[in-house]
């Protein structure tokens, strides 16, 4: 035995042990715990043994094994941006007519191109306006100008940061949404430009996912209780645990609790609020991934709800006097009497915009405010640039006036597992593919002898190193997985055949037993090595355009055409070698 | 053990016309056949709606479209799965929503019954109404009206006061499942059922998945392509790429006439046959380069006999040892699973026959030409230039 062998065998045997110290994660999620409790890290971290990989190193199962929902929501920005359109063709005419005064224009619009045609009464009175209209809406640029009628268009660049914000914060809203389901491992994630992806494993109501796609928010107003002192004496009185990292914050001139979990900062607090309070929460968007909140802030509000978003009638952006942001918003006529109501019991206080649960903002009253429209400034712009705050006032705007969602959204994609249905396919699929290794195993031995014995302990490695790289790289096993988990295992054993049939082959021209070992692998490697990277290109190709359950079967393939390179060649040939050289065989079982 | 006892010397290279016959006019048909019938596409490419339910007593298919027709679905085809014993059955309609052409006149007649309407269309791909009234309604109007009609509203989107006078709505219809429940919930009072999978594809993104599907595999075609350029010589591709072209149409004819569900995992099939075509293609080549090399001056046609004669054998494994690892998926498998790994078998077997009757006779006609081209240019050099 050369040196090189000895490394080779330590190699293989490091590999095993890595390779089934790996799996005792996915072996206590799936057999140890509880079918509820699979996707508790915590609870899987407790219960494994101290030497053991961390909790996240699991096979995750597909939504199609454990059963959950899978979703893919069409957000139709076309739609949103007709009716923004629309929205400042109105307002253009009612700045050139009323509050300049410089003329008077009739304003059509072509919802199809997205095109504003204005049309002066007084021809000569065009130049002026239009001089005046494309410094003031500078969202807009001109197409053309024909005489008394001048054509714009929403410029370029802000119609494609509008589609991408409607998208983004159509995401922020839906994860707020999930979050208050309390499901641990949602996965929302951007689909092409225009369309989000959901995958909720565990949930299967149907209702709940429709609540994603209901565009109606539910739109509060609540007054802020700021006379008590809750939050510091609660922070002082009862301190939050340790390792929940909520502090006490007074940067708002009040003091608020802010935290990084949701759940968390909720359970401390909530239970201490008075009766008739309850606490909300504000989400801090993060600064870096979109559709995501960094932390949260807490408000005390009145349990009692005066208004809601149902008599709000209108919301519109625009820059107060003082160039900052604001929205004017209108409400009926009933609605218009109680927010007067409203305003005159609370001038001085605060009063909270609730939206879906989550304080959207939180103005202060400076005064009654009659005759049904108010108007919401931005607070400070935190050293945004305008444009950006403003682009949050426009946010508003749309969430007040369209729901929560900015753009309405439609379901391009359902597919929902129930949890029975799973565990059936889980069982079916095991079997299925446990019948044709055994098969394959069985009819290795038999024709090979030795030789297929060796084989078959590399496949049964291989077996093991797919679900040990599924563990590793955090993939998902889904249906079409364990297919090709099955496939990639009749794969794998097709090079040893070819490994083996060489040998034969070498053997009956008369080669020692040594030579022919040798020339068999060495031969039969660069076509072994070819017929997998041709295999492993198809399965990229799928794994690059696949989605869900499909992507899955790519997954699959992939680690396990990788995993038979190693143990097909490698692997066997410590063994080959061990027979051949080790004990100066004459004759070779293959 | 030995599964080909001797040498076997099979003039593989002699039958090959009558075998790219066959198997042209085969190809010829399948293709016709998509052209004509097209495929039974499932509800990822036609878009749609799947519900799997499992009745917990036993009823057969036609009890349960029965009951469906009788809930006012009469298109819903209805299919049983699994053992007879288990009573689940896989529900399809072609429509997603409850909107349909009829539906939308009823909920669009009721619409206008509340009041002056400016303008109103039916959008039936999306499923919604879209409304511009004359005068502000309430949601729960407008839903109450349509659903009058017997259309599920999932919600009404008040999009505001429009510029031109009126007000817009947005009428969303509900989705085809909760119809399906509804129908089958027809004279039962607690359900005798459970809906165990529901899958729903909008038409738009039905059509994304299934130009996605295409692109993958021809994108998958080319780059195997490139590889195999690169690794052998070039006479050997237009071989392997006609051979894997072969496996992927007779693939696609097994779809197409077992009617067995075109949809994500049949073109995972095709992609899996696409790679595993040329492993197979590739052991001979292998093969026919190394002999090259030992039987120099033979005939190339002869050379190439021997490689597949000698890998005959091997050949025959390896396709066998895959198709043994998919016996249980034939057994066990479900639904498309099932389908798969059938169109695997399929797939297997003509890649093996595509490798000895396509792939490695193309690379002699290429041979052959190549000779002729060479022997025409010695032809005109030779001539003796006339002066």
């Amino acid at each position: 035995m050369d040196r090189g062998w000895y490394w080779r065998l330590g190699l293989v045997i490091g590999v095993t042990l890595l390779t089934v110290w790996l799996l005792v994660p996915s072996y206590y999620s799936l057999f140890v715990l509880d079918r509820a409790d699979r996707n508790n890290l915590a609870l899987l971290e407790e219960r494994m043994p101290k030497w053991a990989p961390p909790a996240k190193y699991r096979i995750n199962l597909g939504l199609d094994l454990q059963g959950g929902i899978h979703m893919v929501m069409r957000v139709d920005t076309k739609t949103a941006l007709q009716k923004r359109t629309e929205r400042r063709g109105d307002q253009i005419a009612r700045y050139i007519n009323t509050d300049k005064q410089i003329g008077q224009v009739t304003v059509n619009t072509d919802p199809e191109a997205l095109r504003l045609s204005l049309t002066a009464a007084d021809p000569n009175t065009m130049d002026a306006i239009e001089k005046e209209v494309l410094a003031t809406f500078t969202d807009f640029v001109k197409v053309s100008r024909d005489g008394a009628t001048l054509v714009l268009a929403p410029d370029e660049g802000q119609v494609n940061r509008f589609r991408e914000e409607s998208v983004d914060q159509a995401m922020l809203v839906i994860r707020r949404r999930i979050d208050k389901w309390g499901v641990a491992e949602v996965d929302v994630r951007k689909l092409g430009t225009d369309a989000i992806q959901i995958s909720l494993p565990g949930r299967s109501d149907p209702e709940q996912a429709k609540e994603l796609v209901g565009t109606t928010a539910q739109l509060e107003f609540r007054m802020v209780d700021d006379s008590t002192d809750f939050f510091r004496q609660t922070f002082t009185q009862t301190p939050p645990p340790t390792g929940s990292n909520i502090t006490l914050d007074t940067s708002e001139g009040f003091p608020q609790l802010v935290g990084p979990n949701r759940e968390a900062l909720l359970a401390y607090v909530q239970p201490k609020a008075p009766a008739d309070r309850q606490v909300l929460l504000e989400c801090i968007p993060s600064a870096t991934r979109k559709g995501v909140c960094d932390s949260y802030r807490t408000y005390l509000v009145e349990k009692e709800v005066p208004l809601t978003g149902e008599s709000l009638t209108g919301a519109d952006a625009s820059l107060s006097q003082l160039n900052e942001p604001e929205v004017n918003v209108s409400f009926d006529a009933a609605g218009a009497r109680e927010f007067e109501l409203l305003t005159e019991k609370g001038t001085g206080r605060r009063m909270a915009i609730v939206l879906d649960d989550y304080v959207q903002s939180a103005p202060r009253i400076n005064e009654r405010i009659g005759g049904g429209r108010a108007r919401i400034t931005m607070g400070r712009s935190g050293g945004r640039p305008l444009d950006v705050w403003l682009a949050d006032a426009q946010t508003l705007a749309l969430a007040l006036k369209a729901g929560a969602l900015p753009a309405p959204v439609t379901t391009g994609e359902i597919r929902q597992v129930g949890a029975s249905l799973g565990d059936e396919l889980i069982r079916k699929g095991s079997l299925a593919a446990t019948v044709g290794l055994l098969l394959v195993i069985v009819f290795m031995v038999i024709y090979y002898k030795l030789s297929g014995l060796i084989a078959d302990i590399a496949l049964a490695l291989n077996g093991l190193l797919i679900l040990a790289g599924l563990a590793l790289f955090n993939a998902t096993l889904t249906l079409p997985g364990i297919a090709a988990f099955a496939l990639t295992l009749g794969v794998a054993v097709d090079a040893n055949v070819l490994i083996n049939e060489r040998i034969r082959e070498e053997l009956s021209h008369g080669k020692t037993v040594r030579m022919a070992v040798e020339q068999g692998y060495d031969r039969a490697f660069w076509t072994i090595f070819d017929a997998h990277v041709t295999a492993l290109i198809a399965g990229f190709i799928l794994f690059f355009t696949g989605t869900g359950p499909v992507r899955g079967f790519a997954t699959t393939m992939i680690i396990g055409l990788l995993a038979s390179l190693f143990t097909s060649i490698l692997v066997t040939r410590v063994f080959m070698n061990y027979l051949v050289h080790s004990r100066n065989a004459q004759t070779l079982s293959v | 053990m030995q599964i080909l006892k001797k040498q076997t010397n099979i003039d593989f290279i002699g039958k090959r016309k009558p075998a790219i016959f066959i198997s042209t006019v085969l190809n010829l048909i399948i293709l016709v056949g998509i052209a004509v019938w097209g495929f039974n596409l499932g509800v990822d490419f036609a878009g749609g709606t799947v519900v799997e339910v499992k009745f917990n007593h036993d009823i057969n298919a036609a009890d349960v479209r029965k009951r469906a027709e009788a809930g006012g679905l009469p298109d819903v085809s209805v299919q049983s799965i699994g053992a007879a014993g288990e009573n689940s059955f896989l529900l399809r309609l072609g429509g997603v929503t409850q909107l349909t052409e009829e539906s939308a006149v009823k909920a669009q007649d009721a619409i206008k019954a509340l009041g002056p309407v400016k303008s109103i269309y039916p959008d039936l791909a999306n499923g919604i109404i879209n409304l511009r009234s004359e005068q502000a309604l309430t949601s729960e109007q407008l839903s109450k009206a349509v659903e009058a009609t017997g259309t599920g509203v999932e919600e009404v989107r008040e999009l505001g006061q429009a510029q031109a006078g009126g007000f817009d709505y947005q009428i969303v219809a509900s989705g085809m499942a909760d119809r399906i429940r509804a129908a089958l919930m027809t004279g039962v009072q607690t359900p005798d059922f459970e809906m165990r999978r529901v899958e729903y594809v909008g038409p738009q993104v039905g059509k994304q998945l299934r130009n996605r599907g295409v692109a993958a595999l021809l994108y998958s075609m080319i780059a195997i392509l490139i590889y195999v350029a690169f690794r052998f010589d070039f006479k050997f591709g237009p071989g392997a790429l006609l051979a894997m072209l072969h496996d992927v149409v007779m693939v696609a004819g097994f779809y197409l006439f077992s009617r067995a569900e075109f949809g994500l995992t049949a073109i995972a099939a095709l992609l899996t046959i696409v790679g595993y075509s040329v492993n197979d293609t590739i052991v001979i080549y292998d093969r026919i380069r190394e002999d090259m090399a030992k039987f120099k001056g033979k005939p190339f046609a002869e050379v190439i006999n021997i490689a597949i004669n000698d890998t005959l054998g091997r050949t025959i494994l390896t396709s066998s040892t895959t198709a043994l690892s998919l016996i249980g998926l034939l057994i066990f498998g479900v639904g498309e699973i099932r389908d798969f790994a059938w169109a695997m078998l399929v797939g297997i077997i003509v890649g093996t026959y595509s490798t000895i009757y396509i792939a490695s006779p193309l690379t002699i006609w290429l041979d052959e030409r190549e000779a002729a081209r060479q022997a025409r240019e010695k032809a005109r050099l030779d001539q003796p230039k006339t002066a």
